[in-house]
């Protein structure tokens, strides 16, 4: 079996860091903040947090901040959206610097986007999806701000979207997704309610999404990916089924996703490698408890020790 | 690629008037594609025979920075670095990160200056641009909305449909792209009290784009997204009409999650509305059972017709069997519904002459291994009766070590199971 080329990975991040000018940087840099947390936790599962200069990057969020709505923009500049604002909240905990945070507007910000059915919209323009229920109360929970929206109403929407094989879309009626899955264990897991999920119902289909190469799709008939070792394993940990899939076989696909040469990790074999996947590879890893990578949390996505610092150290 | 040092701002510039007079010249532009420069070399050499009235006129117009677009005339722009024929377009690779930042460059200084609403037509024009360029940046599609609802015009929001779908084209899966096209049916929807109209436009286009990208996941939750919006007779209909386009996909386990929710909402309209079994959405689903059993003898080892065979059988046990052996009987003497006792033994028939592998090709391994869950996942999750699955179970003891050889890949959650 392969290994894993930790310090190859921090040098690949580190490097994209720098090239912003290509055709292919500019056309994502809308989400560079979503990236920004791709790459710093990556970082830090590998203990090379050490690698980059936290200041620059706190003053660079906080310049992605909408003075008027509270909310954080892809980039400076870029509306605000909730998938950007939860990734500015992580990184800010990431680097144990939330004290630069106004809690309370960005906290309004989040629940002012709660609809009366419980869902949440991701932002003023009102499109509603499962993902952003997730976002809006992982980042009211690690803000400690739950208590500003109806959680109840939230999970009943949740539940609202549980389909008939045990799995979650992203509306009432979506076809289950292992994305979507994660999102929504990963809300009733935050807030206590994961009663509501028949866990051998749910494990069964998310534990059918093991391939023959023992990698991990996300629906039926898809080809293994690497994001979903982490959609996949992280709900599977949630509700304690983790045994149910060959975690061997899995830890070698992933193995085999990386690039041993330039670093980064791919969605499959072979492939070209990014930011993003080279994240939930080493994040699924880190759940199979590959030695040198810290543990992480399956519901928050962020290290154990950091979670642990934010709730145990007030 | 780098960006080149030798294009100055004022050439930059130019690139955008050229693109962008291009797009205002040719309205109905269906196809862009970005070439590498080989690729783009090439083009013109295929079309150099072809008849010239099959290209659409050009229009001129003044290429100097100072002058605006006065009159009708051609565009001039440089053939190096963009190709417009045939309502298609395509741009030079060797471009696309100077027409990038000249399109944000232009986009964000009139939306930062559009004081009294004054440069809307501006921005809707460079947005175009940049979308096509970059079609994720959101913050450019939320500024066409600004402009769509001040202005409030039902042309701009049919525009919108169409750009939504120029866009779609050459990139299926852009979440944006189909949020848009929600946000303008949600208003138009009111006003054109054309619902029938708008949703088979919109079926037919996820139907379109789901042929070339296959399992869509957004194209496909749009298209379920419009279920809410139909009445009875409309979910009969696209269920009929969707019939023939899911037989030549079986592998698509996206247009079966479609049919299982045109389903689920008959199911449940049906049942607020009567008390009982409805003769109609029963012999709907008895049909869709003879379909898949015969599609699954035709298709060896699929594993979405699989799938939705369990979600047919977890819904006729508990909608349309009956457990005390009384059977309902329709005027045509016809049994269409049945003890669970006589479905599940069916089921298990069916099912059970799959698990031979007289072969050894893979996919009727696959076959039997989705058989052999198919079993095991009806028993555990499907029948409600502690007893029946017992006795049934007990009945499949012999079968056990050849249902865990069988799906040897997923076994361990089944051994818990067994």
């Amino acid at each position: 079996m392969g290994e894993l080329e930790g310090k190859k990975h921090v040098q690949y991040i580190v490097s994209v860091e720098k090239k912003k000018d290509s055709f292919e940087a500019l056309v994502i840099e809308h989400l560079r903040l979503n990236g920004a947390y791709w790459g710093l936790t990556t970082l830090d599962l590998l203990n090379e947090i050490e690698a980059v200069k936290p200041d620059e990057i706190v003053q660079w969020i906080m310049q992605c901040q909408d003075i008027g709505s509270g909310g954080f923009g892809g980039n400076v500049g870029h509306d605000p959206h909730l998938l950007y604002t939860l990734s500015a909240v992580q990184v800010l905990a990431l680097l144990n610097r939330l004290d630069v945070l106004d809690i309370d507007k960005v906290s309004d910000y989040v629940a002012g986007l709660q609809n009366e059915d419980g869902s949440f919209s991701g932002d003023m323009w009102g499109e509603v999806d499962t993902r952003f229920s997730y976002i809006a109360i992982c980042c009211l929970s690690l803000l400690g701000q739950l208590s500003k929206i109806n959680v109840e109403s939230a999970v009943n929407y949740i539940v609202s979207c549980k389909n008939l094989d045990g799995g979650f879309g992203s509306i009432p009626g979506g076809e289950s997704h292992a994305g979507q899955i994660f999102c929504c264990v990963g809300t009733l897991a935050i807030t206590g309610s994961l009663h509501h999920v028949d866990r051998d119902l749910l494990g069964w289909w998310l534990c059918e999404r093991q391939c023959k190469d023992g990698g991990l799709n996300g629906r039926p008939e898809k080809l293994a990916d690497v994001c979903y070792s982490w959609w996949v394993l992280s709900s599977l940990v949630m509700i304690d089924r983790v045994h149910w899939i060959d975690k061997e076989k899995l830890t070698r696909f992933i193995l085999n996703c990386q690039d041993k040469e330039n670093g980064g990790i791919s969605d499959r074999p072979d492939n070209a490698v990014d930011v993003y996947h080279t994240y939930f590879g080493v994040a699924g890893l880190s759940l199979l408890e590959y030695p040198g990578i810290k543990p992480i949390d399956p519901a928050y996505a962020l290290p154990v020790d950091v979670v642990n610092r934010i709730f145990f150290s007030k | 690629m780098e960006k080149d040092s030798s294009f100055s701002r004022g050439s930059e510039m130019s690139l955008l008037e050229q693109f962008e007079g291009i797009l205002e010249g040719d309205k109905l532009i269906d196809e862009i594609g970005f070439l590498g420069p080989s690729q783009f070399a090439s083009l013109d050499q295929d079309l150099s025979g072809s008849s010239l009235d099959q290209c659409t006129p050009i229009q001129l117009a003044d290429v100097s920075l100072e002058t605006n677009i006065a009159e009708l005339n051609t565009v001039q722009y440089d053939k190096n670095f963009f190709w417009n024929r045939n309502n298609k377009l395509a741009i030079s690779t060797d471009v696309l990160s100077h027409l990038y930042i000249a399109a944000r460059h232009a986009y964000i200084a009139s939306a930062q200056a559009n004081f009294d609403h004054l440069l809307e037509d501006e921005i809707l024009k460079h947005t175009k641009a940049l979308l096509i360029l970059s079609c994720n940046f959101s913050s450019a599609w939320n500024d066409r909305k600004l402009v769509l609802s001040r202005k409030h015009e039902m042309a701009l929001f049919l525009e919108e449909l169409r750009f939504s779908s120029l866009i779609l084209s050459g990139a299926p899966k852009v979440e944006s792209a189909w949020s848009q096209r929600r946000w303008v049916i949600k208003i138009v929807g009111d006003y054109l009290q054309d619902s029938p109209g708008i949703i088979r436009e919109e079926s037919d286009l996820v139907e379109k784009i789901a042929e070339k990208s296959k399992m869509n996941y957004r194209a496909w939750g749009h298209r379920c997204w419009l279920i809410s919006c139909m009445n009875n007779d409309q979910v009969f209909h696209e269920l009929a009409k969707s019939k023939k386009w899911t037989e030549l996909h079986v592998a698509d386990n996206c247009c079966f999650h479609y049919r299982r929710e045109l389903m689920l909402n008959l199911l449940k309209e049906y049942h607020e509305a009567s008390t009982g079994c409805n003769f109609d959405v029963c012999l709907l689903f008895k049909e869709e059972l003879k379909w898949t059993e015969l599609l699954i003898g035709r298709y060896i080892g699929r594993e979405a017709l699989w799938i939705h065979r369990r979600f047919l059988t977890q819904c006729w046990i508990k909608h349309f069997t009956t457990n005390q052996g009384a059977a309902a009987v329709t005027e045509s003497e016809d049994l269409i519904s049945s003890t669970t006792q006589t479905f599940i033994a069916k089921e298990l028939k069916f099912a059970r002459s799959f698990l031979n592998i007289t072969d050894g090709f893979y996919d009727a391994h696959d076959q039997a291994q989705y058989a052999a869950s198919y079993i095991l996942w009806t028993l555990k999750f499907a029948l409600s009766q502690e007893s029946m699955r017992e006795e049934i179970l007990s009945e499949l003891r012999d079968l056990k070590p050849l249902l865990l050889k069988t799906c040897a890949v997923n076994s361990l959650g089944w051994e818990t199971m067994l």
